[in-house]
């Protein structure tokens, strides 16, 4: 008998109770909601390490790259209003390539106030862009903050890449005697620029 | 209403003052108390070490011997806790249901929830740290458990906030264990003594003169440390305070 | 007597200081989860719908198995079943060996610590490389996790700063953690690029929709499976979430009981394999689906390995995870270590004291105090109870159930006050190492009440 048959044969034979799937919509009507999405929004970036910033209108990030990084020199988006970028994720063969990004621009879906987390849904063809980029700019509409991880898992989906990653400010560690270092492997600083 | 008043074992050897106390108290509150004679133990030091079933027997007799009681009330919450939450389960062999797991309380329960007085004649002008106790805590609520997201209460400070004079302070870590835990003691003696002297440190460190919780067997742990490391505090079973000068 | 726990800890205080930084260290991050779990007012809600949630899937496995098989493939991943550990590791070497695989980059998985895949790859000639930082310093030092979500957490500075010295060439007498950090990420950039495969443990699986779901803080699960085209994922049957929205309670609550962050930085939802890339998932069983025949003790299976109860056991922070003698410390891993082997592991059943906080602190409410409780009363069965401990309780109760032996012993007891401290604090006398034995009283209370003394 396969592996396969003696662990679902093993699962039936040792399952004596069969328990209910709870209702979960209880628990989303009284999960917290914030009064006010956005500044929530704004509160828990810098508690997670990141930052958010409010753009007029979403051509306005190439003033805020200027202005912000001087120093970039390798600037990697496929969005195409972001006029300053070197370089096309899209229309790179290895994503080892990819190496030495200063800063990536990327589109996030949802936002989430509870905790800072940003629904990235890939569109791009080498997913490593979200991570390999020194730094990180997520361009998000300002209307699409909900509250809390119940409502977010109810509107995003993996789309036709089949990944999609919630991204939560820079990437950290504590792995050296607890001692909060930003830039452990992913991006050393993210910026949400809400539009 | 009957009381039987619950004095377990160690109380009766060690803290028979804590006894005399708890008499005092639930006299002075108008209670009708008696004390069943000839009483042992809950039977909770050998069952959290592992043997369980020594304990049935003393189960039966503690059964017996509180049966005509409306009400069985002792001073420790760990002891009270054991027999309510296990006497029923290790006397499910027998033919009468088991009587004390719905009528037991510890006295600061009994005196907060049921006697419900709204003065004491105590007077006690000193500063006290609470000892939470794990099992009063997070078995029997006499406070809010911290590691929950509830809102904060104390049967506790409450009862103390009776007593004239008093000043209520809790130490950092509000209720980590003390390192007691029974047989735990002896069998894992240097984290034990390490939890110990960590939490008499803690108390220490709130400037109180105190150490006062529900719980002996916590109260003889701490004592044992402060005596060999003279320490400067003292511990006291808060029903002593209760009934001071009565 | 004492059991392996109980000496490994009084050795591990012996270092005052290191110990006292463990303690101190995991409590802050006990106190960071407090106060992130005391800023959602539904928090004790989220707990009962975690526990129910773990309770309906882990009792119906065997749909939800199938389902996330059947859509996982659909997705166009190629899917394994492993019935222990032997199968899971030569199901990786298969996969590896076929593609030709000598460069390995993994992330965190405890599944790969518990079937001991690295060994058993590295003894086939492929090089495993861990990219978490804390495992990737162990690695080094050819040491084992003493936590599972803070791994490296008894290691010091100094040791990191003399290690990456010898691997990576840093400064000398740089002990700086940002430092050593980014050297790190400098080295193992290198790592990722060159590696021909990727590997992640997995958080969740979701039967909905046939994908897995890894967090970490570092982002090395989403650097290695962005590098090689050749992705692989493996998880224990208990992993499985029937759908998104179940997932959304587990993820609210996973973050702030492991570090006290209201979610971790990076939530990757893995479905189908990159453009021209292969995603190979295995389902490992390894002993899981006998626990669910265990009614006493199957809410272990609830277990997301966050780690709350490890920060909150004050047994667990005054002895650190090396005491234990299974590969996963703290209150659950008495727990799992009983339920893998008992004969083996029954060592670690008397690092408790049976304070219960981890039970309380628990996400997904597995009752770890009350499911040590009934180990105790196992050992005496399986032939492992303490001698010393089992003849107190036996002349406990020989006592107890003789009220006349009793008082006899309480009158005599006082005797014991005045006895000579070389008597009463030996070697023999566990609790006389540091405390002060009780003073008996000149009177017990039953002596008293007879007399009338009581009023």
């Amino acid at each position: 008998m396969s592996s396969r048959e003696d662990i679902l044969q093993n699962i039936r034979r040792a399952t004596y109770m069969k328990y209910e799937k709870p209702d979960l919509k209880p628990l989303e009507d009284v999960a917290l909601s914030y009064p006010d999405r956005l500044e929530q929004f704004f509160l828990v970036m810098k508690q997670v390490g990141g930052e958010a910033v409010l753009l007029a209108k979403r051509e306005d990030v190439n003033d805020f790259i200027s202005r912000n990084y001087p120093e970039a020199m390798r600037v990697a988006s496929n969005l195409e209003f972001v006029t300053c970028a070197t370089c096309n994720p899209d229309r790179v063969e290895d994503p080892s390539e990819l190496d030495g990004t200063d800063l990536a621009v990327i589109a996030g879906k949802i936002g989430v106030a509870e905790n800072g987390a940003v629904w990235i849904e890939q569109d791009v063809k080498q997913r490593a862009i979200y991570f390999i980029a020194e730094k990180l700019i997520i361009l998000l509409d300002r209307n699409h903050i909900v509250n809390n991880m119940h409502e977010a898992y109810k509107l995003i989906d993996t789309g036709k890449y089949g990944f999609g990653t919630f991204i939560s400010g820079p990437s950290k560690t504590a792995d050296i005697e607890q001692a909060l270092v930003m830039g452990a492997h992913g991006s050393r600083s993210v910026v949400v620029a809400l539009i | 209403m009957k009381v039987g008043l619950f004095i377990p074992c160690y109380i009766n050897a060690v803290y028979p003052h804590v006894g005399i106390a708890s008499y005092k108290l639930l006299k002075s509150l108008g209670v009708d108390v008696d004390y069943p004679l000839d009483q042992t133990c809950c039977g909770q030091p050998m069952a959290n070490a592992g043997f369980e079933k020594e304990a049935v027997e003393l189960a039966r007799r503690f059964d017996r011997q509180f049966e005509d009681y409306d009400y069985i009330v002792g001073p420790s919450a760990s002891c009270v806790v054991f027999v309510r939450d296990n006497h029923g389960r290790l006397l499910k062999e027998d033919r009468h249901r088991c009587a004390s797991e719905s009528k037991i309380y510890d006295i600061c329960e009994f005196v907060h929830d049921v006697v419900r007085p709204t003065s004491l004649k105590a007077r006690f002008p000193h500063k006290v740290s609470l000892q939470n106790s794990c099992h009063g805590v997070r078995l029997m609520k006499l406070s809010s458990a911290s590691e929950l997201n509830i809102p904060y209460f104390s049967k506790l400070r409450n009862l103390l906030s009776l007593v004239e004079g008093v000043e209520v302070v809790e130490p950092e870590r509000q209720d980590e264990c003390c390192g007691f835990g029974g047989m735990f003691a002896v069998e894992e003696d240097a984290v034990s003594i390490q939890m110990g002297h960590d939490k008499a440190m803690h108390h220490i460190a709130t400037g109180a003169e105190y150490i006062v919780g529900a719980d002996s067997s916590c109260l003889m742990h701490l004592s044992g440390i402060i005596a060999r490391d003279k320490l400067p505090v003292q511990t006291l079973h808060i029903v002593e305070i209760l009934a001071a000068g009565l | 007597m004492s059991t392996k726990h109980s000496k490994a800890a009084a050795e591990f205080l012996e270092n005052k200081k290191q110990a006292a930084w463990h303690d101190e260290t995991l409590w802050m991050v006990r106190e960071k989860r407090d106060q992130l779990s005391k800023k959602v007012p539904e928090w004790e809600e989220l707990r009962n719908m975690a526990c129910a949630t773990k309770l309906y899937s882990n009792s119906h496995l065997d749909e939800l198995l199938v389902e996330f098989e059947r859509n996982a493939r659909a997705n166009g991943a190629h899917v394994y079943w492993a019935k222990d550990a032997d199968e899971y590791c030569n199901i990786v070497y298969n996969i590896l060996n076929q593609h030709g695989v000598k460069h390995f980059i993994k992330s965190k998985s405890m599944l790969a610590e518990e079937c001991e895949l690295n060994p058993f790859l590295q003894n086939k000639g492929i090089e495993v490389v861990e990219s978490d930082l804390g495992e990737r310093i162990l690695q080094l030092m050819h040491l084992k996790p003493s936590h599972i979500v803070l791994p490296a957490i008894h290691i010091k500075r100094e040791q990191v700063g003399e290690l990456f010295e010898k691997e990576m060439g840093t400064e000398k007498g740089n002990y700086d953690p940002t430092y050593l950090t980014h050297a790190a990420r400098k080295n193992l950039r290198q790592r990722f690029i060159h590696a021909q495969a990727a590997m992640t443990g997995t958080n969740f699986a979701v039967a909905s929709t046939g994908e897995v779901v890894v967090c970490t803080n570092e982002g090395n699960a989403d650097m290695g499976t962005s590098q090689p085209k050749l992705q692989i994922a493996a998880f224990g049957i208990e992993k499985i979430v029937p759908d998104r929205e179940s997932l959304g309670v587990f993820i609210r609550m996973l973050a702030r009981s492991a570090t006290g962050q209201p979610v971790t930085t990076y939530t990757s939802h893995y479905r189908k394999p990159r453009e021209g890339g292969e995603l190979h998932i295995i389902i490992v069983d390894n002993g899981r689906s006998n626990i669910l025949a265990n009614p006493k003790h199957i809410k272990a299976l609830n277990c997301i390995r966050c780690g709350a109860c490890m920060n909150t056991c004050p047994v667990y922070r005054r002895s650190g995870g090396y005491s234990y003698t299974y590969f996963i410390p703290g209150p659950i891993g008495i727990n799992l270590g009983m339920l893998k082997a008992p004969l083996h592991y029954h060592d670690n059943v008397s690092a408790c004291s049976l304070c219960y906080s981890c039970s309380l602190v628990c996400p997904v409410k597995v009752d770890l105090a009350e499911q040590i409780y009934l180990w105790r009363q196992d050992l005496d069965k399986l032939g492992k109870a303490n001698c010393m401990k089992k003849v107190m309780s036996g002349g406990m109760k020989f006592m107890m159930n003789r009220p006349q032996v009793f008082n006899m012993a309480l009158s005599w007891a006082p005797q014991v006050n005045k006895m000579p401290r070389f008597l009463i604090y030996n070697g023999l006398n566990g609790w006389g190492k540091g405390r002060e034995m009780p003073n008996f009283a000149d009177e017990s209370f039953n002596e008293m009440w007879k007399k009338g003394k009581v009023k």
